[in-house]
């Protein structure tokens, strides 16, 4: 088994914090944002995982998530849900979000690019009443929504407001220290700016403008 | 189009009390009010949820392997696959085809949920191409052939022609 992750890219800083949260012992190669290692794939993508059947892993969830079984984790029912909004609501308004701080210059707009995702994790989190995502206790979609919104949240100039749940869910403890391990060898100490090069690859995408600005729920 | 892929699933898991669903949002995200507990949201959370119920596990994969990977092409068909743009489309197709040139099913030999939201998916695109393009993406067609004939699953779509002589001989392997 052998994981592939390239500096700079926020989708490996996920991969890498499960691999510590889970505990599973693993290869890690760092390789260039252009490296093509999977090879079906036309564009390069990044994390991947080479699966001891030889099959790749291309999706950085689906990674997590298999990390997180093989510890004798499996995920729930809520766990998959949360991982579906996170791929298919958070990232587009992230990308919009990141491409806006880190290449336009313009981090104060980032809040509004995220109101609707974050305002959803609010009511959940407040409603919920419990320390993390699932429950009690850490799980995978802790590991990959922590490490989706660390980038940005960790940016003193991107407020959190008054989503008080968001901001006691973030700064708790369980995740966060082998997260900022992860996040320190993805974007080596330069925070926002570690993903320069990366987000210069990234195509800016007109729909995920629209959605990131509409309310999600 | 998801409140049908989802009817059409629990007739093929041949659920017999057909769930009540509705959507949120403007993308249309199905919602399935669920009596034991909150409600379930999104296509993909909802047919693991229904596949649980059905008492049919393998089809979410029989080892932490396969698991994987039939979620990643689940995630790939609400991500990549939904809204993409004429330009995506072929860059799918290709990736797709070359996937499959020594597989069966999406997850390898084993028939997983991930063919049936692929086949969904896959379906529009496939309705719009030219002879000769599905030529061009030909175990793409190949496995699209395979899953539209597989027994009580195309429900709610039309089959879509595939010319399978020309498939099988205009090829050396």
């Amino acid at each position: 088994m052998k994981l592939f992750v390239s500096e700079g890219n926020p989708h490996c800083l996920k991969v890498l914090a499960a691999l510590e949260v889970s505990g599973v012992q693993c290869d890690v190669q760092y390789v260039n944002h252009e490296e093509r290692v999977v090879p079906f794939l036309s564009r390069p993508a990044l994390p991947a995982l080479i699966l001891p059947s030889g099959l790749h892993l291309f999706s950085s969830n689906a990674i997590c998530r298999y990390l997180f079984e093989i510890s004798g984790q499996d995920s729930s029912e809520l766990c998959n849900q949360w991982l579906e909004w996170e791929a298919t609501d958070l990232q587009p308004a992230l990308l919009q979000a990141l491409h806006m701080a880190v290449l336009q210059g313009k981090g104060s707009e980032v809040s509004k690019v995220l109101q609707g995702p974050l305002n959803y994790l609010e009511q959940s989190l407040s409603k919920g009443n419990t320390p993390y995502l699932t429950g009690e206790a850490v799980s995978v979609a802790d590991v990959v929504l922590w490490a989706a919104l660390y980038p940005v949240l960790s940016d003193s100039s991107l407020a959190l407001g008054e989503r008080t749940s968001v901001k006691a869910w973030f700064d708790r403890g369980a995740v966060m220290h082998s997260c900022q391990s992860a996040a320190q060898k993805v974007l080596q100490g330069k925070g926002l700016q570690g993903m320069k090069s990366y987000m210069q690859r990234q195509p800016a995408s007109q729909s995920s403008q629209c959605r990131g600005t509409q309310p999600c729920n | 189009m998801a409140l049908r892929e989802l009817s059409s699933l629990e007739k093929y898991l041949g659920l017999k009390k057909p769930n009540k669903y509705t959507t949120q949002g403007d993308k249309k995200v199905p919602v399935l009010q669920n009596n034991n507990g909150p409600p379930l949201v999104g296509l993909v959370t909802i047919g693991c949820h229904l596949v649980k119920e059905a008492k049919r596990p393998k089809l979410l994969g029989d080892s932490a392997e396969s698991r994987a990977v039939v979620q990643q092409w689940l995630e790939y068909r609400v991500t990549s696959l939904d809204g993409c743009s004429k330009e995506d489309n072929k860059t799918i197709l290709k990736d797709l085809n070359l996937y499959l040139q020594d597989k069966v099913y999406m997850a390898g030999s084993q028939f997983t949920l991930a063919d049936t939201f692929m086949y969904f998916g896959i379906h529009p695109l496939l309705v719009d191409l030219a002879i000769q393009e599905k030529e061009q993406y030909v175990n793409v067609t190949r496995w699209f052939d395979h899953i539209q004939h597989y027994p009580g699953l195309r429900h709610h779509l039309p089959p879509v022609a595939v010319l399978r002589n020309r498939i099988y001989t205009s090829k050396h392997h």
